[in-house]
């Protein structure tokens, strides 16, 4: 007991100290988490080391920079990384001590969209308009990385991508094809229903698997035009088009689990994994799990298909962060070689093949044929997931207005059309 | 984490504890001067680590609380506007109370269930049953346990596809019993709540066991020989003799169930889910300064606006009690 009052005497009132005093704004304090590396000009082969920060923390990671290294001396011999990554849930405090007290290192991992913005605008990057590749990347995938000033800041690294996963021996067993219109994939749920087999693997309990799976539908209700149509206002978020997608999620729980308000990301996981569901609406980065949970399951992967014959199907994709150069590095030069080394397609593959996700460098492949087919999809039928994209501010953001929401609608405290008016309200608090 | 106001209010709860320790002023040591101004130099490391963790904060989170911010950076000030856009702007007004309501009803819930069920278990270990000292120490092992790990565990329990609970009622045929304990917000902040009590419970059992031990056993005996057994004695002798303990007990419970936050937060995330039903302040507090899901920013302004609230609702009600208590004590 004497320990834990200890504790909390004195450990957690140190820890606000120290959380808060660190955010103060004339704080000079070195943020530990991160230093600038500033080794280089001084050693005598020339060598240059550039420190790289990010929020990947994982050994498999750091693993995939000692590969980077080895790839990127066949080009830049002189150049030497120094990876320091920080942990996840740390990193965005973590990240603005260190830029705030210039301790950053010269290669940041940017938060892709409003996140990235934030830290461009504060004036904290160094602008890459003019870097050698840049042109690989579409539009949209580059906007994941600009400053309010249209301004390039960062190199789009990875995608990620919402589709429908589905167990190719339960379709097997009961003879189902991948769907063509979104009727076939009722139907098929319904043959998987009428086979006591739970056609979806949902789960309520976590409100951001709700908007990564209405995400993944919404753009075949609210139409591939809605994001553009809303971004010039002309669209609203309780527009007919949007409380479509919201009522065709709603529409899908008959098909959930039972009791799946009670279910997290980790039980709809399971669920699958086991072969109790036959399909789950899931990003890509959830299969590895699933597969570490039941190596022998074979996983398919579709598109959302069509609600009306002849129309794209399509899934939803997003860049998931970006890298970009601290505007007071002491080597921007070599950072530049190595942002302009993650426009090739030696950097693409290393990406698909070590991290399994699709890049979005155009023409690269892995021997992993479900990768390469969500890489496909991702890069036919790719939508923007406009939660992410373009919903993530205000504050609460408007996308998590929009999950807590969700997660009422199936407590049957709030309508399709609540939840509308609802996020549309919380966007009119940011959304000029 | 900030929750300076837990050490203030443990620290009260101390202050009380030992009202009656505090010795009478002791004479100085009279040989020499320099020796009676040493006594002096001694409580300044505690002064000076006090005065770093616990009165600094505080008057940090104060201040922070009148001013602009951008994310981590201090804009401007700007007066009680946080404060007046927490208890008037949207969400935070009704995120506010309903946290607010969800505090008293852990406090409610805390006092009748774990309060009562510890005195039962104190009054018989008290007595003596066999195995008391068995089941002293049973009732407080899963306090050994860390937090996370608890909210682990009967996350396992309670998971409506794989958990026991669900698993048993089936078995015994109460299907129609089976819920998504965490996910219906029927039940969720109930469940939470319970569990909170089901994991200290040895600790107030433990307060109020010594509670009991401090009543003379000639007291006892005395009211046995007038014929007092039972509840007749529980009522008419052993619960005004625990005053003292009792109260330091509600008092406790009432500053567990306002700065309640590991075990929702481990369970139930930053958002108090479901739909915001097993929301308390110090989560809301969290994710209001901190940033809860899905890249909201965070807004250090209004959360401290927040701790600030937390605190003086704390304080001012321990310290209104506990004067109450004094004068009572007195009389």
């Amino acid at each position: 007991m004497k320990k834990i009052k200890f504790m909390s005497t004195v450990l957690l009132p140190l820890a606000t100290a120290v959380a808060l005093s660190a955010c103060g704004g004339n704080n000079t304090s070195n943020g530990s988490s991160a230093s600038s590396n500033t080794g280089g000009s001084a050693s005598p082969d020339a060598k240059v080391t550039v420190s790289i920060t990010s929020w990947r923390a994982e050994a498999s990671e750091q693993e995939f920079y000692k590969q980077l290294q080895a790839e990127l001396n066949k080009t830049a011999p002189e150049i030497v990384i120094d990876y320091q990554p920080v942990k996840a849930t740390e990193y965005n405090t973590s990240l603005n001590v260190a830029l705030s007290t210039d301790t950053a290192a010269d290669i940041i991992h940017l938060r892709p969209y409003a996140a990235g913005t934030a830290i461009a605008d504060a004036g904290y990057l160094e602008p890459i308009d003019d870097l050698k590749g840049l042109d690989v990347f579409t539009p949209e995938q580059l906007k994941a990385a600009q400053g309010s000033d249209g301004k390039q800041y960062g190199v789009p690294y990875m995608l990620s991508s919402t589709q429908i996963l589905y167990n190719k021996d339960i379709f097997a067993k009961y003879n189902l094809q991948e769907p063509k219109t979104w009727d076939e994939f009722i139907k098929l749920a319904d043959t998987l229903k009428s086979n006591n087999v739970t056609p979806l693997a949902f789960g309520s309990k976590e409100g951001w698997v709700l908007s990564l799976m209405h995400g993944a539908i919404a753009p075949q209700f609210y139409g591939h035009d809605f994001v553009d149509k809303f971004l010039k206002g002309e669209a609203k978020l309780n527009s007919p088009e949007y409380i479509s997608s919201i009522q065709a999620l709603k529409s899908l729980q008959p098909y959930f689990p039972a009791n799946f308000e009670g279910l997290s990301m980790e039980d709809i996981r399971t669920i699958f994994a086991t072969g109790q569901a036959g399909m789950v609406i899931d990003g890509h980065f959830e299969i590895a799990s699933i597969q570490a949970l039941n190596p022998e399951i074979k996983i398919g992967a579709f598109a959302v298909p069509p609600v009306k014959e002849g129309d794209e199907p399509s899934v939803s994709t997003w860049v998931d962060g970006s890298f970009a150069i601290n505007k007071n590095s002491k080597n921007k030069e070599a950072a530049r070689k190595v942002l302009e080394f993650m426009t090739t397609k030696e950097y693409g593959s290393m990406i698909l093949g070590s991290t399994k996700s699709p890049s979005p460098i155009p023409g690269v492949s892995t021997d992993d044929e479900l990768v390469n087919a969500i890489s496909d999809l991702a890069s036919q039928y790719g939508q923007p997931y406009f939660a992410v994209t373009n919903l993530n501010s205000g504050n609460p953001t408007t996308k998590s207005t929009l999950e807590t929401d969700l997660q009422g609608m199936f407590l049957d405290a709030m309508t399709p059309e609540q939840v509308a008016a609802d996020v549309q309200k919380s966007a009119d608090t940011w959304f000029k | 984490m900030g929750s300076f106001w837990n050490t203030r209010a443990t620290h009260l709860v101390c202050e009380v504890n030992n009202v009656e320790d505090t010795p009478t002023a002791g004479t100085p040591p009279r040989n020499g001067t320099w020796k009676k101004h040493l006594i002096h130099l001694f409580p300044v490391p505690a002064i000076l680590f006090y005065t770093l963790f616990i009165v600094y904060p505080i008057f940090a989170a104060f201040t922070y609380s009148l001013f602009e911010w951008k994310g981590l950076v201090m804009g401007r000030f700007n007066n009680f506007d946080n404060f007046i856009r927490l208890f008037t702007q949207e969400p935070y007004h009704t995120m506010f109370w309903r946290a607010l309501r969800h505090n008293l009803y852990y406090f409610v819930v805390e006092m009748v269930v774990q309060n009562g069920i510890a005195f039962g278990l104190a009054y018989l270990i008290f007595r003596k049953i066999k195995g008391a000292s068995f089941f002293k120490v049973a009732y407080f092992l899963p306090r050994l346990l860390s937090v996370i790990i608890v909210g682990f565990l009967w996350k396992l329990i309670l998971n409506p596809n794989m958990g026991i609970l669900n698993a048993a009622l089936r078995k015994i045929g109460l299907e129609s019993f089976t819920t998504a304990w965490l996910g219906n917000p029927d039940t969720a902040l109930t469940a939470v709540v319970l569990i909170n009590s089901w994991f200290a419970i040895g600790f107030y059992m433990l307060i109020l066991l010594a509670g009991l031990q401090s009543i003379p056993e000639e007291v006892m005996e005395a009211a046995r020989l007038d014929g007092a057994t039972g509840f007749r004695l529980i009522r008419s002798v052993v619960l005004p003799m625990m005053f003292q303990p009792m109260v330091i007990v509600i008092v406790m419970t009432f500053i567990q169930s306002f700065e309640a936050f590991e075990l929702v937060f481990a369970m139930q995330g930053s958002t108090g889910e479901p739909f915001y039903s097993t929301d308390l302040l110090a989560v809301f507090f969290y994710r209001t300064a901190f940033g809860g899901n899905s890249g909201d920013t965070g807004s250090l302004g209004i959360g401290s606006a927040l701790a600030v609230v937390l605190f003086a609702i704390i304080a001012i009600i321990s310290a209104v009690f506990m004067k109450y208590v004094n004068h009572k004590e007195t009389a």
